[in-house]
């Protein structure tokens, strides 16, 4: 009998050790495969791609997409989409841009960065406490926030001259370019937050079943509101690395991420209907798309025809990713 | 079925088998229905039930055997295919368009044109009623599925089955969400179906059933079929011995002795669901909340649970009296609640087992800034051992775990927060037989470790057998406080049924 117990016991802990990263890699295998496959293909057709400047620029071409991604990637988490990522961007980008004109650095990056944690808030408390659906809530914010970067510029862009500034989004640290680190950085933060924090055991319980979160007291509202402020903040950081790049505060930066931001995440395996995918997924979908749009810059493949491709790319992964889920 | 042998049957199964990943699940079953039968098929969960429903429906290809219908083989790749044939499948959630007329259900995919290739609303309400006709019910043809009973939807879906000149009716535990006036409702309508030719295979866990409705009886156990019998010929035990293989325990005596009031309610209220409801229950005493669906039972533990506000009365937990505001600080006072609606409330479908069993109580396993994963593994292991939780790994979604297995994490889940007082609403529905007699024991156990327990159940065995003491609601309102003494099958259903 004890004999029998401890091998039961053995068993047991088998069971437990057969791991949690395991079956998280079983999950995404076919992410990654996809990148790798797209890779060797970029590899073949161009042998300029496999170059460390190319894939450093790369990395740097698709950091603001990538940042938007992440927090994007916590709202459709819980079963929730953020519209107004991008125009969150161009508000923060045209505060960054008049915020520096008058003030340095240390007041515009930290007021530009909670302006648009701010706005993810009132899209927070919108959707979680005033229960708007929250394609309709971020649908609206999406109209108002650019509204109100347009109303503080007068519609006229604003230089920016700040040389400090400059290297946010154009420098390198250590031969590596900054918006890449940054979005490196949100990265390991977002994944650290979503695997080993409550918030994020959270995140992932109420986009499986609100309901069943709600009577398991998991703080539903407070957590709900919470990856909207998220998202707000990711997509202000993205704005920071836009405005740098782009030396200007113009009120129509970021027209349409918001779209570029959500195929990231859905090409990264995470499901729209809540409480399946990872961050990790979603750098990798970023890089999926980044790396088509490379090789196909590269190869001087019409622009035109390059938007056919990644529209094509989106769909096709989407199938091919609830194809594989279901057997 | 005055002659049998000299039907042919409607439908014949021959040799079925199907695995999943290697896994077997269904092996060398055989199954005929004949006209005007009611075939039952019982097993506990895991043993092909649904897999053998899922091949009649057209939904799964077996890997071998065949499927005579109407005596000419026919292989059925999709649900179309079946419906063609004339089988069609009424599953256990019903799935109407709650926003459609019932006519427009009914006639979804198949609607009756005029000449101009419009839908023909008149005749579509005239061939409505005729089938309502047919099973003698009364339901208007127009209005919106949404607004009608559960009972009346299943209805619509029968008659749905019939506009498609179904020949065999698969009903899937058609009781499940069915109270006892409207099974008996739902038994005449069957009837009403085998005077008219036709053969159904029916689906239960409750046994009963089978004794007053069926025929013939299939017991499968493990993919396999290890019974086949006329109904008459056979007895209850005979049944549950095809089904499990072994001998229960006999009920265990019951000496509980009982602390300290857990848990008083006095006058509750919460308008429009119930009204005066006061009970209490001790520590070490198991209260049973019995009563039809409706009775307002669930509705109690909501409140109690702060789902709810109460506009009057009080709740006192350990003699102090308390407001909770919803199941976090209920989780804070001891008081745990594991649901009667599995899938809409409980499980986190697509997250691992693991995970669905430390939900509840993060901050056990918290300490800043993270969450600390051996803690959270230790809790899982313990419960998986504790429960005797079947799987495969702990890493494994809970959705593919059988109905017992998400029951048992489920109540695991509750555990989470070591609770003091704990309410488990229909804990064994849709689970089967073993796994049943799984939780009764671990429920007994509980019980004798001090936990007061408040249990809810529509199923009259499980109350008379685990309550100590048991509160019948009726219409929102405590109809009767007995002892187990006093508690009876036909005592309580009189209390909870009749007018007073």
């Amino acid at each position: 009998m004890p004999a029998e117990d401890t091998s039961r016991a053995t068993k047991l802990a088998g069971l437990l050790r057969s791991g949690g990263l395991q079956s998280r890699l079983r999950q995404q295998i076919g992410v990654v495969i996809a990148l790798l496959l797209l890779i060797l293909v970029a590899s073949l057709v161009s042998d300029r791609f496999l170059t460390v400047p190319n894939l450093l620029n790369i990395l740097r071409q698709v950091a603001i997409v990538g940042i938007l991604a992440m927090g994007q990637t916590f709202v459709i988490l819980t079963a929730g989409i953020d519209l107004s990522v991008g125009a969150i961007l161009g508000l923060s980008v045209v505060l960054f841009a008049s915020l520096l004109e008058g003030h340095g650095l240390a007041v515009a990056i930290p007021l530009g960065l909670l302006a648009g944690t701010l706005v993810g808030l009132v899209n927070g408390i919108g959707v979680a406490y005033a229960r708007i659906p929250a394609f309709i809530m971020t649908l609206g914010m999406l109209s108002f926030a650019r509204g109100l970067a347009f109303i503080h510029t007068g519609g006229t862009p604003i230089p920016i001259l700040n040389e400090n500034y400059y290297y946010v989004g154009n420098g390198y640290l250590l031969g590596i370019p900054i918006p890449a680190l940054i979005f490196i950085a949100t990265l390991i933060v977002s994944a650290i937050v979503l695997r080993l924090t409550p918030f994020g055991r959270c995140v992932y319980a109420i986009g499986s079943n609100e309901d069943a979160a709600r009577l398991s007291g998991v703080p539903v509202r407070r957590y709900k509101m919470l990856v909207f402020v998220v998202c707000g903040f990711t997509a202000a950081l993205a704005g920071m690395v836009f405005s740098s790049q782009l030396s200007v505060g113009t009120p129509i930066a970021g027209q349409g991420y918001e779209l570029d931001a959500i195929a990231a995440v859905v090409v990264g395996g995470t499901s729209l209907f809540g409480g399946k995918g990872s961050v990790f997924g979603t750098f990798v979908g970023t890089l999926i798309i980044g790396i088509l749009a490379n090789i196909l810059n590269l190869t001087g493949v019409d622009p035109f025809v390059q938007q056919l491709a990644k529209g094509a790319l989106i769909v096709v992964a989407v199938y091919v990713m609830s194809r594989s889920n279901r057997s | 079925m005055n002659d049998g042998l000299a039907m042919h049957p409607l439908l014949e199964a021959k040799g079925l088998r199907k695995s999943f990943e290697g896994n077997t699940v269904l092996s060398d079953v055989d199954l005929s229905v004949l006209p005007g039968e009611v075939h039952a098929i019982v097993g506990e969960n895991g043993a092909g039930k649904s897999t053998l429903i899922k091949i009649l429906g057209g939904v799964y290809q077996p890997e071998a055997g065949q499927l005579l219908i109407g005596g000419a083989e026919r292989r059925l790749r999709s649900p179309r295919d079946a419906l063609a044939a004339g089988v069609v499948v009424i599953h256990q959630e019903l799935s109407l368009a709650p926003d459609l007329s019932s006519q427009e259900n009914i006639f979804l995919g198949h609607m009756p044109l005029n000449s101009l290739g419009v839908v023909d609303q008149s005749e579509m309400r005239r061939q409505s009623q005729q089938l309502f006709d047919r099973l003698s019910v009364q339901i208007d043809p127009s209005r919106l599925a949404g607004e009608l009973s559960v009972a009346q939807q299943q209805m619509v879906e029968i008659a749905k089955a019939l506009s498609f000149d179904a020949r065999v009716l698969i009903l899937d535990e058609p009781t499940s969400v069915l109270d006892r006036d409207r099974v008996a409702t739902l038994f005449q309508v069957i009837e009403r179906l085998k005077a008219q030719g036709i053969g159904i295979v029916y689906v239960s866990h409750h046994l009963d059933e089978i004794f007053t409705i069926a025929d013939r009886v299939t017991v499968l156990r493990d993919g396999r079929r290890t019974g086949l019998e006329r109904v008459q010929a056979v007895d209850q035990e005979w049944m549950v011995s095809c089904m499990i293989g072994r001998d229960f325990p006999p009920h265990a005596a019951h000496t509980r002795s009982s602390g300290q009031p857990a848990l008083e309610v006095k006058r509750l209220t919460v308008p429009g669901e119930f009204e005066d409801v006061s009970f209490s229950v001790r520590e070490g005493e198991i209260v049973g909340l019995a009563g039809l669906v409706g009775a307002g039972r669930s509705e109690v533990a909501q409140a109690i649970m702060g789902l709810t506000r109460p506009v009057r009365g009080e709740i006192t937990v350990f003699g102090r009296p308390t407001r909770i505001s919803g199941p976090d600080a209920a989780a804070r006072l001891g008081i745990a609640y594991v649901t009667e609606d599995r899938k809409a409330q409980g499980l986190l479908a697509n997250r691992p087992v693991w995970e669905n069993l430390t939900i509840s109580n993060l901050r056990r396993f918290y300490s800043f800034p993270f969450l600390r994963p051996r803690a959270e593994r230790d809790f899982v292991q313990d419960m998986v051992k504790r429960l005797d939780i079947r799987l495969s790994s702990v890493n494994t979604e809970i959705r593919n775990l059988s109905g017992g297995n998400q029951q048992k994490v489920l109540i695991g889940r509750s555990l989470a927060v070591e609770p003091k007082i704990l309410i488990l609403d229909e804990p064994t529905r849709g689970v089967d037989i073993g796994a049943k007699q799984e939780i009764y024991a671990f429920v007994e156990k509980l019980v004798s470790q001090g936990v007061a327990i408040i249990l809810i159940s529509s199923e009259m065995e499980e109350v008379l057998r685990l309550s100590d003491r048991i509160v019948v609601l009726k219409g929102g309102q405590v109809a009767s406080t007995m002892s187990r003494g006093e508690a009876s099958e036909e005592s309580i259903m009189r209390a909870a049924a009749l007018a007073s």
